[in-house]
């Protein structure tokens, strides 16, 4: 059968697109990777079904979302587990990932330059707290899972993707954030390692975010 | 069939969608409410200190969604298609949005949290229902089948049903503006299963 043409449309940086990329990339799927300047955006907004990005079309078929698209995408491929219930898990940390996320998110958009404030302040009062209530669940989740380089089952899943993203973001703007958390920090890397993601991220544009 | 328990506090919120996509699916569940003074408890025993949390076979899913998905993909309830299923998890995301701006005003007018109701309501609830609730007509509009999602009823119509029964009956008149979900909530409670269901569920808030 002839495989759909994949067009993902967001901003130009990694964030809520990468997971989707770096799947499409790891299945060797060829897709149009489409960046649109902040200037571009508000003029294209209503184009789309819910007036925000990332947007996926498959064969011009529209889907917003973005875990709806990584999760379609990861189902399609191979990387949303290798059990219904493994794929329930890979959802449930994704959903705990994303409310933590959800918190530290106005600490990322001041770092990113999106928004003003007090850097420092936002470091210290609310993106610390966000991640004392996530990390320790995350260590001890790598550390449940055996240490095997995955945050989920034994192959590599969208959730695992997602947390690599983030911790490498993390990496790049406040380093030595997550040092308290050896085991989720050993499982990015290993993730990381995976040979068809390094080289995608050894080649992909630099980003502020 | 596995043996199903699913655990939540005594309200409606973020684990009826789950109790009603069991209801639909005529699968047997054990439907356990766990009181505020007995969560503290309770609570170290769950994967992620939360609920709701199903138990399928007395091994545990937590979170609410990833529970949903997980019971509606088995018995057909999260649409015929991978895209289907991609635009009920999408719509969703789009409701969890909403709910995240709109339990700014919410959580404080039904005492969860402190804080000024009028003042949270002004700033928060009409913005994030204006944003939300049209996507939910628009979506009607184009789907053209009654439900949100394929010709049939998906955990989507489940969950988008009942919030918007709850916030109406709360705060009458506040979705004047939006009668195609209205309309469509009733639809889906007018399912012999979800209809029996309502009538049997204890009530609450």
């Amino acid at each position: 059968s002839i495989m759909p043409s994949y067009k993902l449309t967001y901003f130009d940086g990694r964030a809520r697109a990468e997971v989707a990329r770096q799947i499409l990339y790891l299945a060797d799927i060829p897709f149009e990777d489409v960046r649109i300047s902040l200037h571009d955006w508000p003029s294209l907004k209503s184009t789309t079904p819910f007036g925000q990005m990332p947007l996926l079309e498959v064969d011009g078929q529209s889907l917003p979302q973005s875990f709806a698209i990584f999760r379609y995408l990861a189902k399609q491929f191979g990387f949303s587990g290798d059990s219904p219930f493994e794929s329930a898990w890979v959802d449930a940390l994704a959903d705990q990932h994303a409310d933590y996320f959800r918190e530290i998110l106005p600490v990322l958009l001041t770092i990113w330059g999106f928004t003003q404030g007090d850097r420092m302040a936002l470091v210290k009062e609310v993106a610390t707290p966000a991640r004392d209530k996530y990390f320790p669940l995350l260590e001890k989740i790598a550390k449940d899972n055996g240490l095997n380089g995955h945050f989920v089952g034994d192959s590599l899943t969208w959730v695992d993707l997602l947390i690599a993203e983030h911790v490498g973001s993390i990496n790049q703007h406040l380093p030595g954030f997550l040092s308290a958390y050896p085991s989720v920090i050993k499982t990015v890397n290993k993730i990381t390692s995976t040979p068809r993601l390094k080289e995608w991220i050894e080649k992909r544009k630099e980003t502020t975010f | 069939m596995p043996v199903y328990k699913f655990y939540y506090f005594p309200v409606r919120s973020l684990g009826e969608v789950v109790r009603q996509i069991f209801k639909l699916a005529e699968v047997d569940f054990e439907d356990v409410r766990i009181e505020d003074k007995n969560w503290p408890e309770f609570k170290d025993q769950t994967p992620f200190g939360q609920m709701p949390v199903l138990e399928v076979d007395g091994k545990p899913i937590p979170q609410s969604f990833a529970i949903a998905r997980y019971i509606a993909s088995q018995h057909g309830l999260a649409g015929k298609t991978p895209f289907e299923a991609a635009w009920v998890d999408a719509m969703a995301d789009q409701w969890r949005d909403f709910r995240f701006e709109f339990r700014n005003y919410w959580y404080i007018f039904m005492g969860y949290w402190e804080g000024d109701a009028e003042a949270a309501k002004a700033k928060h609830a009409f913005s994030a229902r204006d944003k939300f609730y049209p996507l939910i007509v628009n979506q009607l509009k184009e789907n053209g089948s009654g439900f949100l999602v394929g010709d049939s009823a998906t955990w989507i119509d489940l969950l988008i049903s009942d919030q918007a029964v709850t916030i109406n009956k709360e705060l009458p008149g506040f979705l004047d503006a939006y009668p195609e979900v209205i309309a469509h909530a009733a639809k889906v409670r007018a399912i012999p299963q979800i209809a029996k269901w309502i009538e049997t569920r204890p009530e609450t808030r």
